[in-house]
């Protein structure tokens, strides 16, 4: 690997929000008072300079064009900055709904703003890794970080449980993604995604790039929190801070199933298939159906707010699994359906869990359903945003997550001569299960009314997060011919 | 680009929608403000629809008004809207509708006023939009918009079970939807590979033979989404709850306006775009809509509830809509459409009327009336004129579309030159898929009968007979913005029952034009077995079907074949 200096210009990105978390850390050492805001205020600029980086540099690429930075380990091109600018800018709303819930929740650290940039710069990683190192790289980075932030809340039982599990079927999780990456390694003779998929048509060793593909479904299943690799999600999501939660759902998220477009849709996609009958799609489309339904019924039964948010991402990584099986299949819009997909879903994602970081107060966080009871009477902007990303989730018109949704099953209708189907009328089914439970919130919010009054964790960056997500969200739903050209 | 007038369709919906954005910009306090904006609004909005009859041509037979422009390119989708002679009325109903429930329910919505001022706008957006739509994924959009804000009127300002009841309403409608939804993809990615580009506007989409199969299987998930709408027996069984919890405004909207909506997806997308589909579902359909008539009209005289009553009259009712669309003929589909005018204007101004009974005495159950004429003569007369409309008397709206449905039934299968004679006012002979017409026909007629049954029935227990209720002793009589909420509707009954003709002759070329285009797609001929292609167009060879059903299929018969001709080598090796 040659080291050519120039390539650092393609990732200031990463850079900014590398060089901000290892600041943040060294400041948080000389920082005096409990207070943090101020280092709030550093990380912000950080995420935000990085995602205006981001677009700097998406607008020096003509559609099409790739930089291979490194010797192909990373790559430059008009996707990975729209993923990197997402990144970034789900890592600033991470950070604008901190301040607030760390000082009412007492768990005031200032560790947590130089560990989110520093799993902030792992998913920018991702989403330029074109390399099966810096996948891993880029994985371990975010992964380690949100390990770490998860059990932020010392003080909490359940903050310390939830961690202990991630950091456990997470390190498990590593091993399965190491494994097949060197069985593919071996099939292949490079690392590089961009070659290895002529390289694997004509391995010799089909059964090695079998193993591996399995391998690698079975460790993105974890990431992703894919049933049955799921188990760990519920669980990290409620104990978890809940601007920590809001990250792992949106960023971590959308990172890797960015890494797996690379993986699964370049390295291992297209002509691989002959293997394919038996290859990595086989296994994928039936996670992804048993994900979107396993998911969908048991966040019926949910009373816990976040404990329900966790069971419809896990439904969520579902649809995101159908569309990558649909990539993977030859789909030629897959890959704009995903990326759309992520996007609004991050949008919705932070947008839900900035409502759920506001309600709730200083010793009772309000995480119940039967909490939110009377809610859009005494606080009605909040139960509206919240309403709008409800109906996102559940994928009702005109909302981002509808035409999210409708483009991830169009690209699946698309893929393998109309096969999948079957795995269609699924995703769309459990979307009608899905309504029931994310109307239970909606219900609870409109149609009770609450005993007592309702004190809330109120901030101008929490404000500022669920004023502008439910925009973003019908911005999205009403007018996604723009976003489809961004990312498209 | 763009013809004349064509402006005034987006404009119909824009104009609720921004009188509900500016609703809530009001401070929270002015209910009385909110309601005067929103009778205000929907007023305008109403004779700006007035103004399509300024650019329609009555005499034509297309889409007319049509307002096109590019929505999201990478997906083809338009946003396009114009109307025809069927979706014409429903329009002007619908907007007719709005300020009349709004003005007729001005004193019965106390809490949040404001909210439910912007539900009701955005809900008669819409609706609106839904029925001047004319590309596929638009009409999706706005057929789902419609449900959150009627969601919402019956959870917030619905009765004690409103909880039950809105969320019942709402799955069903949306488990409905989404198999549509499914369908939708189908049309358009097949359809995207016939016409070279993908698109959603629904003229193009029109002019793809699907096959066969294929029809079958999307005609069916259409059919189960408009049916649930309808409602079609047993698919109806969220109606009477939704009816019962609904506030009297949403009750209103819900009967008067959205149940049109199954009809018209009918004679709109599921029948044109899957005419074998049609052919092959019609006979149940047929058959469960004469179920619903009568089962409706025996349901509704067991209520004791006033509302639940209406709820199964509709049933009833929509069932002849039904029926009349299947039946192919000018006559049964024109009927159809104005038994759906007459009904949204009847049933609508009865429950307007319950609402006023349940402001004044708070129940609902018909024993609890009882000799309301004396005490209440205006509101008692408007009723009647209001029942006997509903119940299809001569000379008021509901006879003449229940009238037509049926003699078009009759005529469903007729062909004179074959000595199968036809009843009055027709001369082709019918292409139909309705299993015996006669009997059906015969059957659906007494669900005339049974209709003036119960609803005779339910005017002599609310307003006839002794006033032995004390606590009915001294109900006030009509006030004045109730009077100005009945008067129009009882004229619409009037000049709906006595001239009939000119709204017909503006149903009718579209309505022929539906009925031709249907036949000549259905008769396209020998494609049934061949990939999709265009109409009228040789089909390229190939296979067919719902891919991996026919696969599976086909790989299941290759698998048995191999199994006969292992056991046949076996045999001949054996000696």
């Amino acid at each position: 690997m040659t080291f050519n200096p120039a390539d650092l210009g393609w990732l200031v990105p990463y850079l900014i929000l590398a060089i901000t978390g290892m600041l943040l850390v060294l400041a948080d050492a000389f920082y005096r008072g409990r207070d943090r805001t101020l280092l709030a205020g550093l990380a912000l600029a950080g995420s935000v300079g990085s995602a205006i980086a981001s677009i700097v540099l998406y607008r020096q690429l003509a559609p099409g064009e790739t930089h291979g930075l490194f010797s192909d380990m990373l790559v430059a091109d008009r996707t990975s900055y729209v993923l990197s600018a997402v990144f970034a800018l789900t890592t600033a709303a991470t950070v604008l709904i901190s301040p607030a819930h760390q000082r009412e929740h007492d768990w005031q650290m200032g560790e947590f703003y130089g560990v989110l940039l520093l799993a902030s710069s792992g998913t920018v990683m991702l989403a330029q890794a074109s390399n099966l190192i810096t996948v891993f790289l880029g994985i371990e980075t975010m992964s380690i970080g949100v390990y770490v932030m998860t059990a932020m809340r010392r003080k909490s039982r359940r903050s310390n449980e939830a961690a202990m599990k991630y950091f456990l079927i997470g390190a498990f999780a590593t091993g399965f993604l190491v494994y097949g990456m060197a069985l593919l390694y071996g099939a292949a003779g490079t690392m590089n995604l961009l070659r290895m998929q002529s390289a694997l048509s004509s391995t010799q060793n089909p059964g090695l790039v079998i193993a591996g593909g399995f391998l690698l479904v079975v460790a993105f299943g974890f990431k992703v929190a894919a049933v049955p690799f799921h188990m760990w999600a519920p669980d990290a999501y409620e104990g978890a801070p809940t601007p920590v939660t809001a990250f792992m759902a949106a960023a971590v998220k959308s990172a890797a199933v960015a890494a797996m477009i690379r993986v699964f849709g370049t390295a291992l996609g297209g002509d691989i298939l002959p293997f394919g009958t038996l290859g990595w799609a086989s296994p994928m489309v039936v996670i992804a159906a048993i994900t979107i339904t396993i998911g969908n019924v048991t966040a019926v039964r949910q009373d816990n707010i976040k404990r329900m948010l966790a069971y419809s991402s896990i439904s969520h990584a579902g649809v995101l699994l159908v569309g990558i099986c649909a990539l993977g299949l030859g789909s030629p819009s897959a890959q704009s359906a995903l990326i759309y997909y992520l996007i609004a879903y991050s949008v919705t994602t932070l947008g839900a869990f900035a409502v759920v970081a506001y309600v709730g107060s200083k010793g009772r966080e309000r995480l119940l359903v039967d909490d939110w009871a009377g809610l859009a009477s005494q606080h009605p902007g909040a139960a509206l945003a919240m309403t709008i990303c409800l109906l996102s989730f559940g994928g009702i018109p005109p909302t981002g997550g509808f035409f999210g949704k409708f483009y991830v099953f169009k690209s699946a209708m698309d893929a393998y001569n109309g096969q999948l189907l079957w795995l269609v009328v699924i995703g769309v089914v459990n979307s009608a299960i899905s309504i029931y439970y994310y109307l239970r919130i909606v219900t609870a919010m409109y149609f009770r009314e609450s005993s007592s009054p309702i004190a809330t964790t109120r901030s101008a960056g929490i404000v500022f997060v669920i004023a502008m997500a439910p925009l973003l969200i019908l911005e999205l739903g009403i007018m996604p011919g723009w976003w489809l050209k961004l990312v498209g | 680009m763009n013809p004349q007038g064509s402006f005034l369709l987006p404009l119909l919906i824009a104009l609720p929608l921004l009188g509900a954005i500016f609703v809530m910009c009001t401070p929270k306090s002015e209910s009385s403000l909110h309601r005067g904006l929103g009778i205000a609004i929907t007023t305008i909005t109403f004779f700006v629809s007035l103004g399509i009859f300024k650019f329609f041509n009555p005499a034509g037979d297309g889409f007319q008004l049509v307002f096109d422009v590019e929505w999201i390119p990478g997906l083809g989708a338009h946003f396009k809207t114009g109307v025809d002679g069927i979706s014409l009325f429903l329009v002007i109903l619908t907007t007719f509708l709005m300020p009349i429930t709004l003005i007729g329910t001005k004193s019965s919505v106390e809490k949040h006023a404001r909210e439910f001022i912007a539900a009701m706008l955005v809900l008669e957006a819409g609706m609106l939009g839904a029925f001047v739509s004319l590309d596929i994924f638009l009409f999706y959009m706005f057929w789902e918009v419609m449900l959150i804000p009627m969601y919402l009127l019956i959870g917030i300002w619905g009765g004690q079970r409103r909880l039950y009841a809105s969320i019942k309403f709402v799955i069903y409608t949306m488990l409905g939807s989404l198999l549509m939804l499914v369908a939708i993809f189908y049309v358009y990615v097949k359809a995207g590979a016939v016409l070279g580009t993908y698109t959603t506007d629904l003229e193009k989409l029109l002019t793809v033979a699907l096959p066969y199969n294929a029809q079958v299987w999307c005609f069916g998930a259409f059919a189960l989404a408009f049916a649930i709408k309808v409602p079609l027996f047993p698919l109806h069984t969220w109606l009477p709850d939704a009816h019962v919890e609904a506030p009297t405004a949403g009750s209103v909207i819900l009967a008067g306006v959205m149940l049109k909506f199954g009809i018209y997806g009918f004679l709109r997308y599921a029948m044109p775009l899957f005419p074998h589909g049609a052919a092959v579902w019609a006979p149940a359909l047929s058959v469960l809509a004469v179920i619903g008539i009568i089962y409706g009209a025996f349901v509704a005289f067991a209520q004791d509830d006033v509302k639940k009553l209406i709820a199964y009259s509709s049933v009833s009712h929509l069932g002849f809509c039904m029926l009349g669309i299947l039946t192919l003929t000018t006559m049964g589909i024109s009927g159809s459409i104005y038994a759906m005018l007459s009904h949204g204007l009847t049933t609508g101004g009865l429950f307007l009327g319950i609402g006023v009974l349940y402001e004044r005495r708070h129940t609902r159950r018909l024993a609890e009336y009882g000799g309301i004429w004396k005490q209440m003569p205006v509101f008692a007369g408007m009723f009647l004129i209001i029942t006997m409309g509903s119940a299809g008397l001569p000379a008021l709206s509901g006879f003449i579309g229940e009238f037509l449905t049926i003699f078009g039934t009759f005529n469903a299968g007729c062909d004179p030159g074959n000595g199968i004679p036809c009843v009055v006012g027709q001369t082709e002979p019918v292409h139909h898929f309705i299993p015996a017409p006669h009997w059906l026909g015969a059957l659906a007629a007494t669900g005339v009968i049974f209709g003036a049954i119960y609803l005779l029935f339910m005017f002599h227990k609310v307003f006839f007979g002794k006033l032995d209720k004390t606590r009915n002793g001294n109900l006030p009589d009509l006030k004045r913005h109730e009077l100005v909420a009945f008067i129009p509707i009882v004229i619409g009954i009037f000049l709906g029952g006595m001239f009939p003709r000119p709204l017909l002759k503006i149903m009718e070329p579209s309505v022929q034009k539906f009925i031709k285009d249907f036949d000549h797609r259905l008769n396209e001929p020998e494609w049934s077995d061949h990939a999709p292609h265009l109409y009228g167009q040789t089909p390229p060879p190939g296979v067919t079907a719902l891919g991996a059903v026919a696969d599976i299929q086909r790989n299941l018969d290759n698998v048995a074949k191999g199994a006969e001709n292992a056991a046949a080598e076996m045999k001949r090796g054996t000696p």
